[in-house]
């Protein structure tokens, strides 16, 4: 494995993120396009993503409460669900659902289009492919994903709250307290604003291996799983970056 | 109707594939190559997820922690958090996402070309050929990514309290050491085996039913990583209420 390929991949990524802003980003989007495409990339995604939040708080209650009764501080449960919960864990896992669940679905939809030529007829009949299919869905999903975020974040603490006071009998007003002294107001806020971050790397990621595949079912279904890989993957650093230029 | 029906179909697969898992009827060779493989694919992906949240759980609870004074606490909060929960499931996400998604792409291209169908004309059974060894491969490989991942993202905590932010590197270690148990470990061990059991399972049913060209083969992959997931998050909180349930 030599250097020259990353390397290449990386420039040919850029070079199309930049063809994107400026063809894509210029002009006003495909009309009725981008209302539909957050319809299919949030309303679609929903439920996923409310069942994934869902347990995810439920594990993270149990897990609190496991680690912090040895040391006497079963309240600590609270503080440890807005920490680690409302501030990092439900954004990024946000956004890995909506990576697996949309981004994936951008992909393969992309790389079918690639490899049944639909892409080459759309620059025949003079219609800019960049502008035609990345631009509604790069808009829709910027719109839905901060709605999402949130309410994957209220879905994490209903079962978080749901489990602390009824399968582990802890104090529900206590509960919300030690939530609230962890994680307040402007912390939402930076959740929404780290999710729109991520939806914009989740779109330009998909549409990009999507874009390139090779073609046939062998191509797109790699260029699919790469495609999930390489968002969450890139998600993840996004939001220590993030998080570090914020909190620290 | 439908979906009940999708069950059934999955529980017959699964009883075909987990009867020559237990009977030993797949070939050794080609199971050692799939654990080799997606050990290799996988690696990447999950260090590079988990080393960054280890940093960005010991960025939030340093800030937390320091509030109190309390900045002692902050490696048996890592240790909870990265060790029990989150290694675990981030590992079982990414290799979902990767592992899981090539075996999707991967058997759903051979379905779409027909080379299952060749297989079995050659008279040679392709569940046991094709798939079981998959299934095992992940069986094997979602354990040892785990405990690779688990160590990832204790480094990245360590990184971040001591070098980053000064914290006294004996104490981090002491205090890691004595709020880990080796049940912890194990749990985690046990946890991932069966998530990887629950990834092999749900890949590889999709990709071997793919139908409808290079299309169907996009979305077995995409189902892949959405339904395994939800399948093992959901699994992870009756699993983690049981085990912890057991000790105390």
């Amino acid at each position: 494995m030599t250097l020259r390929q990353p390397v290449a991949t990386l420039g040919r990524f850029s070079m199309f993120c930049w063809t994107f802003c400026r063809s894509g980003l210029t002009r006003r989007p495909p009309p009725g396009k981008v209302l539909e495409e957050a319809y299919k990339i949030g309303v679609r995604s929903l439920p996923i993503l409310m069942t994934i939040a869902f347990f995810v708080g439920t594990n993270l209650t149990l897990q609190g409460k496991n680690a912090f009764e040895p040391i006497g501080g079963q309240n600590l449960v609270g503080m440890f669900v807005g920490l680690a919960g409302v501030r990092e864990l439900a954004p990024i896992i946000a956004a890995a659902m909506i990576a697996a669940k949309a981004g994936t679905e951008m992909a393969s939809q992309v790389a079918v289009m690639r490899s049944r030529e639909q892409i080459d007829a759309l620059e025949v009949m003079g219609i800019n492919p960049h502008w035609y299919l990345i631009t509604p869905r790069f808009l829709g999903i910027l719109l839905v994903m901060p709605a999402l975020t949130t309410l994957a974040i209220y879905g994490m603490l209903a079962s978080a709250y749901l489990v602390a006071v009824y399968q582990l009998n802890l104090n529900g007003a206590e509960f919300l307290d030690f939530v609230q002294s962890a994680a307040r107001p402007i912390d939402l806020i930076v959740a929404n604003i780290k999710s729109l971050f991520f939806g914009a790397v989740i779109c330009m990621v998909c549409c990009y291996n999507g874009f390139y595949s090779k073609s046939g079912p062998k191509g797109v279904g790699s260029a699919t799983n790469r495609a999930v890989v390489t968002a969450a993957v890139i998600c993840v650093i996004l939001n220590y970056l993030i998080s570090e230029i914020v909190y620290a | 109707m439908k979906f009940i029906q999708t069950i059934g179909h999955f529980g017959l697969f699964s009883g075909q594939v987990l009867k020559r898992v237990v009977t030993l009827k797949f070939p050794l060779r080609a199971m050692i190559a799939q654990t080799d493989m997606t050990t290799r694919r996988c690696l990447l992906p999950v260090v590079a997820v988990v080393f960054p949240f280890g940093m960005v759980i010991s960025l939030q609870g340093l800030q937390i922690f320091s509030l109190f004074g309390a900045e002692r606490m902050l490696a048996s909060l890592a240790s909870v958090a990265i060790i029990r929960e989150l290694a675990p499931v981030l590992a079982s996400v990414l290799v979902a996402a990767q592992g899981g998604s090539s075996n999707a792409a991967e058997l759903g291209a051979m379905r779409i070309e027909e080379e299952l169908d060749a297989t079995e004309v050659m008279a040679v059974d392709s569940m046991s050929y094709h798939v079981t060894p998959r299934v095992v491969a992940l069986i094997i490989a979602t354990p040892l990514l785990n405990i690779i991942g688990t160590m990832a993202g204790l480094a990245g905590s360590f990184v971040t309290a001591v070098f980053f932010k000064n914290e006294n590197a004996g104490v981090f270690l002491t205090e890691l050491g004595s709020h880990t148990t080796s049940f912890d470990l194990w749990a985690a061990f046990i946890k991932t085996t069966l998530f990887g059991l629950i990834i092999g399972l749900v890949s590889c049913y999709l990709g071997y039913n793919a139908k409808g060209g290079a299309e169907g083969v996009g979305r077995a992959v995409n189902n892949t990583v959405v339904y395994s997931v939800l399948v093992f998050i959901a699994v992870n909180y009756f699993l983690t209420s049981a085990l912890f349930g057991m000790v105390a």
